[in-house]
């Protein structure tokens, strides 16, 4: 049984303006230890899908419909204090910017602590002799000294170190990170997922890493879902998106960025702008930007369907198969060619 | 390449020696700017200075871009500023086709005013919201009256239709564009005094990828077309390596490394180069899995207090203890290039680096990290 | 070093305000037929026929803890004698500071005690009915004048109906003539601490309501919720804690401001505290009771600035260190 098991999820904000369709009909799969990367570009609803997930929504203005079986248990429908248990023990969350996820007036070693005593019933001692164990796995120099300080004390690296350590400290079997590097240097880009890998390792747990970075993903996801405005563009293992891509905003997306390995002379552009989920395009929400627009994609939303009858691998597009092949090859032999 | 020791307070002056041939566009050398901290309410006094940008030196010919890459704390937008004479240098040289514009008071700039413009970072900030587009576009225009109120009008829409806006907005406030739109206005802004040198501060880093694209592509048709020449800053070395002939690299206010562009990325020669560019991602997942990090250890130190000599040393994987701790480093060529300098006493000899070059810095290097004033407050 | 610059300023510049009224004291105090050598024996016992910075010299003097007549010596600080009625400014001023004190310190936990619910609640359901009303409460509290609320309350419940005492003060511990001790205290004070604090309530209510939903939505409250904290938790450890913190040193400074004399709300009820005393002794150009409020005032702002500069340091851990 998967570990977290969403169906068409669907998040609809109540604004002033109408009903903002944040996420309209995610699905998708995390096993035991995997690693599943969600990609997008602002407004694709990747964030909230995840909030949802985790019950975090303002209470007040979100709708949600669909389903989120955590271990069988569906998230959604859960009564709040069971949703309380869960997060931060079971499934934890950490998000893009550390300079303010984490409270400017109490100390580190307090807010660790407070972590742990919010799950499990033990002493102070023993929370912040737990909290310095994973201050030291999580790479702080001077754990000892370091847990009586405050957040503006610790540098933008070292307090998302900090909340890597909060997520962990229960042993979670998920960790959500809600694009913890994009805030930070490359270099320290490269400590915080080096360090994240080797936890995953470690403590056996499952990881979501939301981001927009390509890069990123190709790096350490198992598994890929591209998201574009609130839907799933396409979804697979890591090797069938990126070696054979089947969806023309995926290959905007990957033909659009510049690389260190490959030269070209333009860019690929995607023309216009991402849609507004307050009135978003009819039918698939991607063709007011595609170059491969016909009739039928301003009518019909296209359904997620398999790629060449490989259920790991689906995409949502009219286009024929034929023609996304070649598509696709062309893209990725473009790029090869270029290779110095 | 002079090398004077002054003995006052064991910091070895340098004077890099540019390979100039006397028509570059803009030619900076030994630019510095340092930020005093100061104590005391009524008498201040000071007692230490930020280092912001401590002794750049570049060249640039016309038609070129010069790309600039760096972490935060690094000075490259200090020294953009610097370049834009909107903050004053503390030292150093910048001439400006032939004139040196360091020294020049308010006045005497206006004239040059109109050939240097700056493109900023945030499309949302830059553009005042409480003026028309039309106006943004044209006010450098009225300013150095450049044309009657028609003309101004007839080259603004002129200008919104080169970077890919419509003309028929001229009336509209920027509040009405999309982040990629706002950042054209801020080009075709930059683009209407028909400056000979434009400076893009991370034009691209707030924008969505798939408009980053578009902006790239547009500053490099209007290069070509108007044979404008650039100073690019970023942090996203796949952005500069896209967009740049020449590329420098900063690292705490220092050139590390400057390099034509094909040189940096095959043949990086400072260490602080290869971590970058090791530390970037690949969106390819069989190259990207499998290649080897060079992982650096502990954050940037603080400009307040840099370290000793090189300043890289504290966290550079091929210290050598009793050289690059004692003695700086001059940016001088080291390999085969003339054009490929770089500030360092052990520079790579290879690329990719080989197991035994990467192994990250022990347990010295470390103490020798922590006693140099790691960042007390987030940068 | 500052407090005391400021001191020295405000001193001064009541002085020379004082001088520039065309009113002669000494005339006053001889009062109807006054002959000229009335007028100048009265100046010169008061002191008036000096040159102005020898009066303000000598002033100071009075006011130092030490004497440099003779051997240096500690002395009593005296504020001078006032010039309708010789008595001793220090009475005078010690008299009357207890009441606005009782006014102030009392208003200020009714101000808070209704201000502090109001904000949150409303923080907590922006836009809602309770929300709305509260805004519009609000706007009453800040436009209506105090003298106006002063006079209808002591209209409706003191005199319609007959609840509470329209004016008058009573000494909270020793009892003397008609009334005293803390019951009858506060019963007098009941009316003037609605007043008074219904203007600060409403200033605080805007401010705890904007403080309130601004950490409401901050990241660490967010990431709080992420631990599993229940929503009691995050309130008061996350949210109201960092919330809280502008509010405290406001507070400390609007005391500060306010023991220099509520005037309009002594005035309405007859309080004799130091708003009151302040504007007879204008009115009778009594220049060293005037002096005395304006130091006593002056000290109070200055230490409550103080004391709120140091609290800040405490509950601020990033101002501590810098």
């Amino acid at each position: 049984m998967a570990l977290l098991e969403v169906n068409d999820l669907k998040t609809h904000f109540r604004t002033d303006d109408g009903v903002v369709r944040a996420v309209d009909g995610v699905s998708f799969t995390v096993d035991k230890g995997q690693t599943l990367g969600i990609v997008g570009e602002s407004g694709s609803g990747k964030s909230v899908t995840c909030l949802t997930i985790m019950g975090l929504n303002p209470r007040r203005s979100a709708m949600t419909t669909g389903q989120a079986l955590w271990k069988g248990e569906d998230l959604l429908t859960a009564n709040p204090r069971r949703l309380r248990e869960i997060r931060g023990s079971e499934i934890a969350m950490i998000f893009q910017d550390p300079m303010t996820s984490l409270n400017p007036v109490h100390k580190i070693g307090d807010q660790l602590a407070e972590a742990m005593r919010l799950h499990e019933d033990v002493s102070k001692k023993r929370a912040r002799a737990r909290a310095l164990e994973l201050l030291k796995a999580v790479g702080i120099p001077r754990p000892e000294r370091r847990l009586d300080d405050y957040p503006h004390q610790f540098s933008g690296g070292m307090r998302q170190r900090v909340m890597i350590a909060m997520a962990l400290i229960n042993n979670p079997d998920l960790l959500i990170a809600d694009e913890p590097t994009t805030a930070l240097d490359v270099t320290t880009q490269a400590q915080i997922l080096t360090l994240i890998e080797k936890l995953q390792e470690e403590f056996g747990s499952a990881v979501i890493m939301i981001t927009h970075d390509l890069g990123v993903v190709a790096e350490i996801a198992d598994d890929v879902v591209v998201m574009y405005a609130a839907e799933v563009a396409e979804k697979g293992g890591v090797e069938q998106i990126f070696k054979k891509p089947h969806h023309p905003y995926t290959w905007g997306l990957m033909g659009s960025l510049p690389r260190l390995d490959i030269d070209v002379e333009r860019l690929v552009q995607i023309q216009g702008q991402p849609p507004s989920l307050l009135r978003p395009p009819s039918g698939c929400r991607f063709h007011p930007r595609c170059p491969y627009v016909m009739p039928v994609c301003k009518e019909i939303d296209p359904p997620l369907t398999a790629v060449s009858g490989d259920l790991g691998h689906l995409q949502a597009c009219h286009l024929d198969e034929e023609t996304k092949n070649r598509e696709a090859a062309k893209l990725l032999a473009g790029m090869m060619a270029e290779a110095s | 390449m002079a090398f004077k020791q002054d003995t006052a307070n064991q910091q070895p002056m340098q004077q890099t020696a540019l390979d100039l041939t006397g028509d570059e566009l803009l030619v900076v050398q030994d630019l510095k700017k340092h930020f005093p901290v100061t104590r005391g309410i009524v008498f201040q006094k000071e007692v230490a200075s930020v280092k912001a940008v401590d002794g750049v030196s570049f060249a640039l010919n016309e038609g070129e871009t010069l790309g600039v890459v760096g972490e935060s704390g690094c000075g490259k937008s200090t020294m953009a500023r610097c370049i834009m004479k909107l903050l004053e240098p503390t030292s150093g040289t910048i001439r400006f086709r032939g004139h040196d514009l360091s020294r020049l008071s308010r006045a005497e700039m206006r004239p040059f005013r109109r050939e240097m413009m700056m493109i900023f970072q945030d499309p949302y900030a830059s553009l005042n919201p409480r003026k028309r587009v039309g106006f943004i576009v044209a006010e450098a225009l009225e300013v150095h009256k450049l044309g009657t109120d028609a003309e101004i009008k007839r080259r603004v829409q002129e200008l919104l239709e080169v970077v890919g806006l419509n003309p028929e907005h001229y009336n509209r406030f920027p509040h009405e564009f999309s982040g990629g739109q706002r950042q054209r206005i801020g080009v075709a802004r930059a683009l209407a005094v028909n400056p000979k040198l434009i400076v893009c501060d991370e034009p691209v880093s707030a924008l969505d990828v798939s408009v980053q694209a578009q902006i790239l592509n547009l500053l490099k048709d209007l290069q070509r077309d108007f044979n404008l020449t650039y100073v690019f800053i970023a942090h996203d070395l796949n952005v500069v390596r896209h967009i740049s002939d020449r590329v420098m690299v900063m690292y705490l206010g220092q050139v590390a490394e400057t390099a034509t562009r094909q040189d940096l990325y095959a043949h990086p020669m400072h260490p602080y180069t290869g971590a970058l560019l090791s530390a970037v991602p690949v969106p390819d997942p069989t190259v990207g899995r499998h290649r080897k990090r060079i992982v650096l250890e502990g954050d940037v130190p603080s400009p307040i207090n840099p370290p000793s000599a090189c300043r890289f040393h504290p966290r550079c994987p091929r210290f050598v203890e009793g050289h690059c701790d004692v003695e700086e480093p001059a940016l001088i060529p080291r390999g085969t290039s003339t054009s490929h300098v770089t500030k360092c006493h052990y520079p790579l000899e290879r690329w990719p680096m080989s197991e035994e070059e990467m192994r990250v810095a022990g347990s010295a290097t470390h103490a020798a990290a922590a006693a140099s004033a790691p960042a007390e407050t987030g940068s | 070093m500052w407090a005391f610059v400021l001191f020295v300023a405000v001193t001064v510049v009541t002085y020379i305000i004082f001088y520039a009224i065309p009113a002669d004291p000494a005339r006053l105090a001889c009062g109807q037929r006054a002959t000229a050598e009335c007028i100048k024996r009265a100046a010169h016992y008061l002191g008036t026929d000096r040159p102005l910075y020898v009066q303000y010299g000598k002033f100071f003097g009075r006011l130092m803890p030490f004497s440099l007549r003779g051997t240096p010596h500690l002395k009593e600080p005296s504020l001078g004698r006032s010039f309708t009625n010789r008595l001793s400014v220090n009475y005078v001023v010690g008299h009357a500071a207890p009441v606005t004190a009782s006014l102030v310190f009392g208003g200020a936990v009714f101000w808070m005690l209704i201000a502090l619910p109001i904000g949150i609640l409303s923080a907590l359901r922006p836009r809602s009915l309770l929300d709305r009303l509260a805004m519009v409460g609000v706007l009453i509290g800040i436009s209506a004048h105090p003298v106006w609320i002063g006079l209808l309350f002591a209209y409706f419940f003191g005199f319609k109906l007959g609840a509470f005492p329209i004016t008058g003060y009573c000494d909270l511990i020793s009892p003397s003539g008609s009334c005293g001790g803390p019951v009858q205290w506060a019963y007098h004070l009941f009316l003037p601490w609605c007043t008074f604090a219904i203007l600060f309530a409403a200033l605080y209510v805007r401010m705890i309501r904007a403080n309130v939903m601004e950490a409401l939505n901050e990241d660490y409250v967010r990431t709080a919720r992420a631990k599993g904290a229940p929503e009691w938790l995050v309130m008061r450890s996350h949210v109201l804690r960092n919330a809280l913190l502008p509010i405290v040193t406001m507070l400390g400074m609007d005391i500060g401001l306010a023991l220099g004399g509520a005037i309009f709300t002594e005035s309405v009820y007859g309080l004799p505290g130091l708003g009151k005393t302040v504007i007879t002794a204008i009115g009778g150009f009594d220049l060293p009771v005037t002096q005395g409020v304006v130091v006593f005032a002056t000290i109070c702002i200055i230490t409550f600035n103080l004391l709120v500069d140091m609290l800040y340091a405490v509950i601020d851990p990033r101002i501590r260190l810098s």
